[in-house]
């Protein structure tokens, strides 16, 4: 560490520190007359002398939330219900980063946000693809309720951050910084008693079942994992729409909060074919074979072409028995087959009861019809 | 575990389960002394009232650029602006053309010569050589 020598700083630094005794009794910035503004400015009568002394709030205070056009327009173009008032909404746009306080930021609404999100996504995945591999649904659930895809949502819904959370900020404006004290309260899980040894060791998908958070994440124990810029990002973001759906769920209750992930987070369109990645197709099929009682699966040249041309293609189709269980075209006889049984594989993992399947949060709606049980898969294969 | 993952992002559709509409703001600029302003200052006087209060989802922001056109400048949700500059026009003139940027969707204009766009994978599926019966050469 290089010593301090106050002898070659330069003049503007000292200059500073003797004015840090008056910025205390500073006017806050908001009492300042500005026209182009979008808020109305306060009148200065307002606030006493004592008002004024006080150290500036980390993040706008909420009775100025209620003359923001940001907010309003925010509540409209989600076109929350009345019931949602605009200081609730204020609040799920600060983040732990910018108040550290739990009583005025949104940690508490997005945690709730988040287990119903998560609630809701898990059920209609399970009983719509009943056959999908652990590993595959964590993903799934990822890529719908993750913080990338809740960033996307709330840059979509027309959230923007403020250039520096602060009081003056208008109180529409996403509150956040990066290089804070990140409180992770958005993930519970249990801490492994062998998380010391590093990420080397190998966790069982059985076990993040149990242990891990519900993206099948590690809880990691004291310090949390640094994030990079792009991570504190769409986790500040990812917040908004949790806080958002926490609050909806707090004043206005279950049917509405479910309608509203129904419509902007489950109406959101994921090819689940391309979360797939085979490392022994071929073996896994037959075992899946095995299994389920179907004859071994064999490999059938159905057509090709230019075998001794420089592109040939192969098309393969998997037979169990008479059945055809899937087909694949490649340039070599190996890579259909391989492209053949990975067809074949999905067509298994990926059978859906229909559209139309009940979940089971339909039967707390008033006159549901009984219920009768989805399709459950007796698990994986390997 | 032969079966590994791999990491997507859901793709969201604006309509398909909720809507929301593009046009996060508008702009509108004015002159007080300038002729060319006249319409746009009766615009402000009396129909901006009733259109901001039927479009709550747009922030508005009127503010005077004296000694220049006005002008309404439509900000979107995709982060583009679309400038009209609004001079010499009459109030239900104007009225147009910021119903034109409230309904814009912030893209570049471009042309479609497909009746339909869709994600979807054709319903009959892509010709192949390699099946049927072939073709007699």
């Amino acid at each position: 560490m290089k010593r301090i020598r106050p002898s070659r700083w330069s003049g503007q630094l000292l200059q500073a520190r003797c004015r840090a005794g008056i910025a205390a009794t500073r006017q806050p910035l908001f009492l300042a007359v500005r026209c182009q503004s979008t808020s109305p400015a306060t009148t200065a009568n307002e606030s006493s002398d004592l008002d004024s002394q006080r150290p500036p709030l980390p993040a706008p205070s909420f009775d100025r939330a209620a003359q923001s056009a940001k907010l309003a327009a925010l509540h409209a173009r989600l076109s929350l219900p009345r019931k949602i008032p605009l200081q609730t909404l204020a609040r799920a746009l600060v983040t732990p980063s910018a108040d550290a306080n739990p009583n005025f930021n949104n940690s508490n609404l997005a945690y709730l946000g988040s287990t119903i999100i998560n609630y809701h996504v898990y059920e209609y995945l399970v009983c719509k693809w009943p056959r999908l591999p652990m590993a595959i649904l964590y993903e799934a659930l990822r890529a719908y309720a993750g913080d990338a895809s809740l960033q996307q949502i709330a840059r979509r819904w027309g959230v923007e951050s403020a250039a520096a959370p602060g009081e003056e900020v208008d109180p529409g404006l996403l509150q956040w910084k990066a290089g804070e004290e990140q409180m992770v309260n958005t993930r519970w899980g249990y801490i492994r008693a062998e998380a010391a040894k590093g990420q080397a060791w190998r966790r069982g998908l059985s076990s993040r079942v149990v242990l891990d958070d519900d993206f099948g994440d590690q809880v990691s124990s004291s310090e949390p994992e640094k994030l990079e810029y792009s991570g504190l990002q769409s986790e500040a973001f990812g917040s908004v729409v949790r806080a958002v759906i926490g609050a909806i769920y707090t004043h206005c209750g279950r049917e509405e909060v479910k309608s509203f992930v129904k419509s902007h987070i489950l109406s959101r369109e994921l090819d689940l074919s391309k979360l797939f990645e085979f490392k022994l197709p071929t073996r896994e099929l037959a075992m899946l074979c095995a299994r389920e009682g179907f004859e071994a699966p064999v490999a059938r040249l159905e057509s090709e072409t230019g075998r001794l041309s420089r592109t040939p293609v192969y098309v393969v189709g998997i037979y169990s028995g008479k059945e055809k269980l899937g087909e694949g075209a490649g340039p070599s006889l190996d890579v259909a087959r391989r492209k053949a049984s990975m067809a074949s594989l999905k067509a298994w993992y990926l059978y859906s009861p229909g559209n139309k399947v009940r979940v089971p949060s339909d039967m707390m709606e008033e006159g549901a019809r009984p219920w009768t049980a989805p399709y459950i898969d007796i698990g994986e294969i390997i | 575990m032969t079966v590994k993952a791999l990491r997507a992002i859901a793709d969201g559709k604006n309509g398909l389960g909720a809507f929301v509409l593009q046009c996060r703001k508008l702009d509108l600029h004015y002159c007080d002394w300038a002729g060319s302003s006249k319409g746009m200052n009766g615009f402000i006087k009396s129909l901006l009232p009733k259109f901001a209060a039927a479009n709550p989802q747009i922030e508005f922001a009127v503010s005077p650029r004296p000694g220049k056109h006005p002008v309404v400048v439509g900000h979107y949700i995709n982060g583009r602006t679309k400038p009209i500059c609004v001079r010499n026009l009459s109030p239900y003139e104007i009225l147009q053309k910021v119903e034109l940027l409230r309904d814009a969707s912030g893209e570049k204009l471009r042309r479609t010569n497909k009746a339909v766009l869709s994600t979807k994978p054709s319903v009959r599926g892509i010709w192949s050589p390699y099946h049927g019966k072939g073709m007699a050469v």
